[in-house]
């Protein structure tokens, strides 16, 4: 089992981030998110959501999905090449263990309004 | 304020640059809830100041749907009295982990500055670098000095400075609420804007029990009529006009939403780029995204093309102005071309019309979308005021809340309850409004 994203569908609420934050801090807070909305090019209207994974991180941008070792992305960064700001932080984070103790779980399916994230 | 709080009200003396913290009393939250029922008290407690109040409602950026919204309080230049828009987008979120439940800003600065607020911090900083740009230069000026593209502003751009009647504070580069006249405010006191960002952690007092309302909440509104629809066209076919939606259509690129938004009320048209394309684009400023469908019925009204009628609000947007005001002046003014109203945007002056009592801002229409017709029954215009009311104390985006019946108050003064550990009646709500409205 694993989350899919299509970022088409997706509108951007940041609900699967707070959702996810709250499964892991108790409250809400995006801090700790292994599931993140990428947003910092606001004025080109592209936008998607990056989610950290055991082994990967999975990168779902309009155009498609996109999988990445990790790493990969801050070893852009050294070479200058422009990332998303949101994406640096995330080998920092806890990876998504599908909100496995959580009775209704995964919390950012639940929680995603268009059903933009699901179960496969 | 243990719950849902970050239990700090901060009061900035802007003619001394002097920054002071109260915590945020649990008994004034038991009597008036939060949002824009208590920042009407802080600008009265403050009047002698002439404050700005920025606040958060008390359900601001948890999981319960819509939390999307904070709300700038002050005495309109427009209408003369207390009034209070809202702040969307994810700026309204911003401000909630940025470390203050309430802002007062009283006073006025003799040299240009902006708040920088930041887990917690509170600075009053230097703006003389921005004084005279955009709204758009501002908001990238200032994120690439703090080096954090996910810095969220409220800023004003030239039509705020030079005292416009029509000023308007922006969220980013984007048009607000803001239909009354708070740009000329800020203008006034030498405040460039507020530039926010925070890490913060809110907490609730029975937080699972919080969720599993929020999430059976959100259910109920993903069954409902709602679903399927979005964007500035839908809620202008919703408002009466599909003719409008139509007309809007072809340069459409993406439906987004403010935050936890079930409906993505915001539309990005692609005015330099191809709307049709996925990938992103080279072009850095490919067009606009609408946040106000009111100002551009105005403009549509004028017989612009969609794609002028949105460089037009895009104009709007740099100088800091009112689209809707603009659109109204305009058409009054006999300009009937794009290039005739923009040349003459920073020229216009008067005072549009402000639908409703003038407490809310009418850039939520006026009326109940979609199927709130129904329960807003024979007095859509009480319904209205009530419905914002209720959004502008809880922190709901108030389209939203004009848009779904499935958000009740019932579930509101539940879900506050579960949260912060204090009972509220329906007493005490409409207690809150009445203060509020009266």
């Amino acid at each position: 089992m694993g989350i899919k994203i299509d970022a088409l569908k997706c509108t951007g609420c940041m609900a699967c981030e707070m959702a996810c934050g709250y499964h892991r801090d108790d409250g809400f807070a995006l801090l700790s998110s292994c599931i993140v909305a990428y947003r910092t090019r606001e004025k080109k209207d592209y936008f998607g959501v990056l989610l950290k994974r055991e082994e990967d991180l999975l990168i779902a941008r309009p155009e498609g999905t996109e999988i990445r070792r990790l790493g990969e992305t801050e070893e852009e960064a050294d070479s200058g090449k422009e990332q998303d700001a949101s994406a640096k932080p995330m080998l920092l984070r806890e990876a998504c263990d599908l909100c496995e103790e959580m009775e209704i779980g995964p919390m950012c399916v639940k929680f995603c309004p268009v059903n933009a994230i699901t179960e496969e | 304020m243990d719950y849902l709080s970050a239990d700090k009200v901060l009061i900035v003396d802007l003619g001394t640059s002097e920054v002071t913290e109260d915590d945020l009393s649990e008994d004034l939250v038991a009597e008036k809830i939060g949002g824009a029922a208590i920042a009407k008290q802080l600008c009265e407690e403050h009047a002698d100041g002439n404050p700005i109040v920025i606040s958060t409602g008390l359900l601001t950026g948890t999981l319960f749907p819509a939390t999307a919204a904070s709300f700038i309080t002050a005495v309109s230049p427009v209408t003369g009295k207390i009034s209070h828009c809202p702040v969307t987008l994810k700026v309204g979120l911003e401000i909630q982990y940025s470390g203050f439940d309430y802002i007062v800003l009283k006073g006025a600065s003799e040299t240009p500055v902006f708040l920088w607020v930041h887990d917690g911090i509170a600075d009053v900083t230097d703006a003389a670098d921005v004084w005279g740009k955009d709204v758009w230069d501002t908001t990238e000026s200032w994120r690439k000095t703090m080096g954090d593209d996910l810095i969220q502003t409220l800023v004003i751009g030239k039509a705020g400075e030079d005292g416009s009647d029509i000023a308007q504070v922006c969220c980013n580069y984007w048009a607000s609420g803001d239909r009354f006249g708070f740009g000329k405010l800020f203008g006034a006191k030498k405040l460039k804007g507020l530039a926010f960002r925070g890490m913060g952690l809110l907490e609730a007092a029975d937080a699972p029990e919080f969720v599993e309302l929020s999430l059976d909440v959100l259910e109920e509104i993903k069954e409902s009529g709602l679903a399927g629809t979005h964007g500035i066209g839908d809620l202008m076919a919703a408002a009466g006009h599909p003719e409008a939606k139509d007309w809007l259509a072809p340069i459409v690129h993406r439906h987004s939403a403010c935050y936890n938004t079930p409906y993505a009320t915001n539309t990005f048209v692609f005015l330099d780029a191809d709307p049709k394309q996925i990938e992103e684009t080279d072009n850095p400023e490919p067009g606009f995204l609408v946040t106000d469908m009111g100002a551009l019925l105005g403009f549509h009204k004028i017989g612009l093309s969609a794609a002028e009628a949105c460089q037009c609000l895009k104009a709007c947007a740099r100088y800091g102005i009112d689209g809707a005001a603009a659109a109204e002046l305009s058409l009054a003014a006999g300009k009937s071309t794009a290039s005739e109203i923009q040349e003459s945007l920073l020229g216009l002056s008067g005072k549009a019309t402000v639908a409703g009592a003038g407490t809310f801002s009418p850039w939520c229409p006026v009326q109940p979308l979609f199927d709130a017709a129904e329960e807003a029954g024979g007095d859509p215009s009480a319904w209205w005021e009530r419905r914002m009311a209720v959004s502008y104390i809880f922190g709901i985006h108030p389209i939203f809340a004009a848009m779904c019946p499935e958000i009740t108050e019932e579930d509101l003064l539940e879900v506050a309850g579960i949260g912060t550990e204090i009972e509220f009646a329906p007493e005490t709500l409409d207690k809150a409004i009445a203060g509020l409205t009266g």
